[in-house]
């Protein structure tokens, strides 16, 4: 399988006096894989996933794109090939869900920044992937949260980018909507990156998990391999239960949470 | 909005040119005197002479300012991500009265003198040139104190032009102490905001030079679009941000510097227009900016034919920016209460 991300040995400090976010971290990501970044609060996964896609340049190590170093990629190449969805989006936003899709074809182009019929179509088909098409002609402004971040996802949809990195992509979705966006980056043929909170979501939808903390890579591989109760206990600082799912066999997380009263 | 942006946005060109050219006829035909079109175009004296030397200058002046004011006003909106930001927000007003209120100090003086010679060889007065040259010297004095990290940060930027105009008006009224009478009724009459006659090729020199920063920003206006996304949300798309501020930036500027040099501060164009105009073709600025520019030439033209008729009766003639503010408040409060 070709290697699509790879980035080695990064470093990030956010200011010459900071502690550094990202310390020593290495990611890979193959065409048609999809790769989890968990970790708790402050592990770095946010700083990252911006190295991951240019927004931020790594102070030390080397990160390519298909063997090719970021820094030779214009910055319109680099939109063209790596799609970012952020944590938070924009809430006050006039335009339509259809014209925020449409901007994820920015990069594709020209000098005037107009689109052509193909953009409109494509657009459209990124709103339907996204289950959003309904909305397509109401202000994002007047939409819900969970709402607003399927039509964030069509504008990364419509960028049509071999990698995808989605900054908690389901944070407000609602189930099935969290199990359409993993069939939806199941059914693209390149690779996505995503960062999850929702261990249980990481471990059915992953096909490889990266456990961050302080920076560093502190375990990485299947989701068997990572989600285990005295790996993720230690890192996360709280007691936690790890059970096969009864129908899968995938690996089940849950916080142990003593109900108690005295 | 099954249409393209291209389309929409000839599409609000073609029904707003006729819009400019009906403010235009208004403003024509509108003046102290009563005046025979006929006449004037058969070059009888002296309808000819009040028609084409006073009156189409007139106009055209109009117009050139409030296309200007209304496009510096929406892509200044766009930078801050702001609604309320106006022309003069990043100081530019504040430059250009310190110049103005200067040359006025001066005039009679031997600097005076010298500066009115060298004024009348690129005919302009000393007035004009000081007020375009306070003015970039505001724009670049905010780009210089408002950056942080080298880029120019939009908030920090706005901070030091609000206190920078606060710190001028400061400026102003300690020179109007030292002038005689008339004097600060020139300076007074330059910061309400008043258009007068000017020469034919400098108004043409002037259209042309308005163009470069028109056309820099309506390029720039589907990268205006993305910064709606935030600085981060546009860069993931591929947009330099901090080159698309500063360009925006200094051609919004230098389009407010040049509309003022001739008008003095006509406020409320640069904020009405563009909020009427969003009301009308949603918040596109591919759209917004050619609508916003024939929208504000056709709202100044109108604006300045009322101001000559209002008090016609009584022999005298408000400034153009205060008609503009007395349409312009009560209309910016409409459009802001007819916002869902």
């Amino acid at each position: 399988m070709t290697v699509l991300l790879e980035g080695r040995d990064l470093h990030f400090r956010h200011a010459p006096d900071a502690p550094e976010a990202v310390a020593g971290a290495s990611v890979a990501v193959r065409a048609g894989e999809v790769v989890g970044v968990i970790g708790p609060n402050a592990a770095g996964k946010s700083t990252l996933a911006r190295i991951c896609c240019g927004l931020l340049a790594a102070q030390s190590g080397e990160i390519r794109l298909k063997g090719e170093p970021f820094h030779r990629l214009t910055r319109r190449e680099r939109a063209r090939r790596v799609a970012f969805l952020p944590q938070q989006q924009p809430q006050d936003l006039a335009f339509t869900a259809r014209e925020v899709a449409l901007m994820g074809r920015a990069p594709h182009l020209g000098l005037w920044m107009l689109e052509g019929p193909r953009d409109l179509e494509r657009a459209d088909a990124a709103l339907a992937e996204a289950d959003a098409l309904d909305l397509r002609d109401r202000p994002v402004s007047q939409l819900s949260g969970g709402e607003r971040q399927r039509v964030f996802l069509a504008r990364v949809f419509a960028q049509d980018a071999e990698l995808l990195i989605l900054d908690e992509p389901t944070a407000s979705l609602d189930l099935a909507h969290q199990v359409m966006l993993v069939n939806a980056l199941r059914k693209r043929a390149g690779g996505a990156l995503l960062i999850l909170h929702d261990l249980a979501l990481a471990g059915a939808a992953c096909d490889r998990l990266i456990l961050l903390l302080a920076g560093k890579v502190v375990a990485e591989g299947t989701p068997a391999d990572v989600l285990r109760p005295d790996v993720l206990s230690k890192s996360y600082r709280t007691q936690v239960d790890v059970v096969p799912d009864p129908a899968s066999g995938q690996p089940l997380v849950a916080p142990r949470i003593t109900r108690d009263r005295a | 909005m099954k249409r393209s942006a291209a389309m929409r946005a000839g599409l609000a060109v073609a029904l707003l040119v006729p819009l400019v050219v009906a403010a235009a006829a208004v403003g024509l035909l509108t003046g102290a005197g009563e005046l025979s079109l006929k006449a004037a175009l058969s070059g009888q004296e002296p309808d000819s002479t009040v028609f084409f030397r006073l009156r189409v200058p007139r106009v055209l002046l109009a117009a050139e300012v409030g296309a200007a004011l209304s496009v510096a006003g929406v892509a200044l909106q766009a930078l801050l991500r702001n609604p309320l930001a106006d022309p003069f927000v990043f100081g530019l007003s504040g430059g250009a009265a310190i110049g103005t209120a200067s040359v006025v100090a001066f005039s009679g003086t031997a600097v005076g003198a010298a500066a009115m010679s060298a004024a009348s060889f690129v005919g302009l007065v000393p007035a004009q040139i000081a007020a375009i040259a306070g003015a970039m010297a505001a724009a670049f004095l905010v780009f210089a104190l408002g950056r942080s990290r080298g880029q120019l940060e939009p908030t920090r930027a706005l901070l030091v032009g609000v206190v920078f105009n606060s710190f001028a008006s400061a400026v102003v009224l300690s020179v109007e102490s030292i002038l005689q009478p008339e004097q600060t009724q020139a300076v007074l009459l330059w910061l309400s905001g008043t258009l007068g006659y000017e020469a034919m090729p400098l108004l043409a020199g002037a259209g042309i030079a308005l163009l470069v920063p028109a056309l820099l920003l309506i390029a720039l206006a589907g990268r205006l679009n993305l910064l709606a996304l935030g600085d981060e949300g546009a860069a993931a798309l591929g947009v330099d941000v901090s080159r698309t501020r500063l360009f925006a930036f200094f051609a919004a500027s230098a389009a407010v510097g040049i509309a003022v040099a001739f008008t003095g501060l006509v406020g409320f164009v640069g904020l009405v227009v563009p909020h009427a105009v969003r009301l009308v073709v949603g918040p596109d600025h591919r759209v917004v900016l050619p609508a916003s520019a024939l929208g504000g030439a056709a709202f100044l033209v109108l604006a300045d034919a009322l101001a000559r008729v209002l008090f016609r009766g009584l022999g005298a003639e408000p400034p153009v920016g205060a008609v503009t503010a007395i349409i312009g408040a009560p209309l910016f409060v409409m459009l802001l209460r007819s916002r869902r």
